[in-house]
Parts: C-alpha cells; structure tokens; sequence
C-alpha cells in the first residue's frame, strides 16, 4: 500500500523522500524545457528550483502544474505523471497549505 | 439564575465552565454532535451531516458493527465529501466504479446508475480528473467504498488545496470546539455591549487568542498587553497600560470598568494596579 501514496511536498521537503523512491506530488511552475525535451525546470510552490525528468509521454503542457514524480535527488524528480493546472495559480497559498499538512498536530492523523 | 452544568461534559466545548450560573451559548453548529441523547433525533441530524475527509481518514475510519455509524477519530461521521483524482473508471451494467486517489490513499466510490442515466456515469469525469465525490461510507464484504450521489470535475485547482484546508480546520474544530466558542452569537458589537449577564459565557481560558478576540479594540489591547506582563503578584499599573495601549484616558477607564465587571482583570495592590483573571 505504500507504493501508492504520494505525499505532496515542496522543493524545501523533497530530500527527505530520496531514500524510499516513493513517489511525491509537487506543485510549482514550468519555467523552461530542455532543447531535446527531455528535461524541465520547474519553480516549486516554496520558490526553490526542481528539475523534472522527462519521457516521451509526458502531457506537461500549463504554466502550472503537479508532478508526480520519483525523487532521484533532493532538487530531481522522474515525471510519472502530471495535472495541469492552468496559467494563474497561488503558489504561496499553495505553499501555505502544503506546509501546514507538515504540521505534527496533522502529520499521522489526516496526511 | 444557575442552571445545571450539563454542556461540562459537551466534548466541542472543551473546558466547560469554571463559573458558575452562566452556560454557553449556542448548541453546536454541527448536527453530528454526539453528546446529546435521543437516538431518532440524533440519527437524523448525523445523516443530513456533510464531514469533508482525507482518503486516509476514510480509509482509517472505523464502524462498531455493521450497521453502526462510521467513526473518524472518535466522531460519528454521516455524509462526506472528498477531493481527490480519479484513477480508473469502470462502468459496469448496475454501476460505475471510480478508483479515487489524493496522494494519502485510494478507495473506490460507487455510483448508482438509475436506469434513465443509461450508465454513462457523470458530465466531465475522465481518468486523472481531479474529482469532488461527495456520498456516505459502506462496506460490501470486507471492502469498504463511497456510495457516491455526487461527482463532479475539479475546475479550478484550488479547490484541491481549499478541500486540505477545510479538512484540517474541522478536524480542528473537532478536536478544541468552533474557534469562538465563547463569542459564537456575539457579532462585534459595540463596547457597551460586553454586558454582564448570565447568559454570557465566563471566558476563563488563559489564552488570548480565542477567548478574548470577541472584546472591542480597546479592551483587548489591554487584555493582551496585560498577559504580555511577565509574572507579577502587583500587576500592573493603569499608567503603563494606557500608555501601551495608546487610547486616551477616558476610553481606559471605561475599558477597564467593564472588564472588571466582566471578571476579566482584577485590581491588585490598590485601584490602579490590574491583573489578569485566570
């Protein structure tokens, strides 16, 4: 059952999730792509730089989005899969509400 | 006039009532509250309640029998409603399942279909749609599900993130009772208004926060300059306090007043020293 949860994180939080190759949900904005495709750059909900590791299949196509990815490295994800989000999004509401399911009153019980 | 202490043992209103003669105001905004008796009552209010949930909660959520009410965390739960992606879709003759998954858990929802629906399940719903479902808890077998009676696609993504919030803020409310218990019914009303009587709830509570956010401006100032203070059996004198909280002398004295009739302060070493009550 492990292997299907996917924890959202944010850039700040993606370490910690390296070690057991689980997959996290992290939400942020596209800033660029690679010249082959094959690589993306991604501004996390907290600000901090992800870089998303592409397959063919990706359909990554808003400014903004959700990746679900494998942490490969504290700042690098695998794309799995993704939810675009549109072109207008709050990042530091979003932020705020990731960091508060961290919370230790929540963490455990609701997340 | 002193009524018998019966909303002491209300779980939402967590201290209860130190003073005695006033009782709080207001039942619980929540119908599912399960400290009132009355079984038919009771079971009513429940089922027309709507609980906004994790996956991970419902998933957790536990029943004493079978036909019993589910539980989350030991509160009754009625109808609930999720926000969550759809991972698959099945439509089957008498059904559609939907595999549903919000990063904390999956469980499957089950719709209905009436034979005028034709079993095309819901407008807008696809795979990897982000989906508020909204319906009870059952089981078949072993295997638990939502019987969905709504599912709709998430437009605007926020909504994700606003359904984290409002889950977290009722567990909350659950958890310590509504964020102004004391001031529940009391709009900002005007300064005179914080009268003394017996329906009016003692807020004993030490913390600042909740209990006094009901006073206007002036008496909080002071409130919260007063337990900024540290310890002190002289507490503290009226001139600090005015200087503090910048209102002018008049709008002190008549703050302090009233809230020494409200029981809130307390004079110490002479009329001009004042202390919070605790």
């Amino acid at each position: 059952m492990e292997q299907l949860l996917s924890p959202r994180v944010n850039s700040a939080r993606l370490g910690n999730y390296v070690a057991q190759k689980q997959p996290v949900r992290i939400v942020g904005k596209i800033s660029n792509f690679s010249q082959k495709g094959d690589t993306a750059l991604m501004t996390a909900c907290d600000g901090g730089e992800v870089k998303i590791m592409l397959n063919a299949g990706h359909n990554m196509v808003d400014t903004f989005v959700e990746v679900i990815g494998t942490p490969i490295d504290p700042s690098t994800v695998r794309y799995i899969s993704c939810t675009n989000m549109g072109a207008n999004m709050d990042l530091k509401l979003v932020n705020d509400v990731v960091e508060l399911t961290f919370d230790p009153k929540f963490q455990g019980r609701l997340f | 006039m002193s009524q018998p202490n019966d909303f002491g043992a209300n779980p939402y209103y967590g201290n209860g009532n130190t003073g005695g003669g006033g009782y709080l105001t207001g039942g619980s905004p929540f119908g599912s509250a399960s400290g009132s008796p009355g079984g038919v009552g009771r079971r009513d209010a429940l089922s027309q309640s709507l609980r906004p949930l994790n996956v991970k909660q419902l998933v957790n959520a536990t029943q004493a029998h079978a036909d019993a009410d589910w539980t989350v965390e030991n509160n009754q739960i009625g109808q609930v409603t999720v926000v969550a992606q759809i991972v698959s879709i099945q439509n089957q003759t008498t059904n559609n399942v939907y595999v549903l998954d919000d990063g904390g858990g999956r469980i499957e929802a089950r719709h209905w279909s009436d034979s005028t629906s034709g079993g095309e399940g819901f407008d807008g719903i696809e795979t990897d749609c982000w989906a508020r479902v909204t319906g009870t808890l059952k089981t078949f077998g072993s295997k638990r599900y939502i019987n969905a009676v709504h599912i709709r696609p998430v437009k605007d993504h926020m909504e994700i993130f606003f359904h984290l919030a409002e889950v977290m803020a009722v567990q909350l409310i659950f958890d310590r009772g509504p964020p102004n218990a004391h001031g529940q019914n009391v709009s900002p009303s005007a300064a005179g208004h914080a009268s003394a009587s017996a329906y009016t709830a003692q807020s004993n509570n030490v913390a600042a926060g909740g209990a006094f956010s009901h006073l206007p401006p002036v008496q909080r100032g002071i409130i919260e300059f007063l337990l900024a203070q540290p310890e002190n059996e002289e507490g503290t004198h009226v001139g600090a306090i005015a200087r503090a909280v910048g209102a002018n002398a008049d709008a002190i004295s008549e703050a302090l007043e009233r809230l020494m009739d409200e029981g809130h302060i307390f004079s110490t070493i002479d009329e001009a020293h004042f202390r919070v009550s605790t």
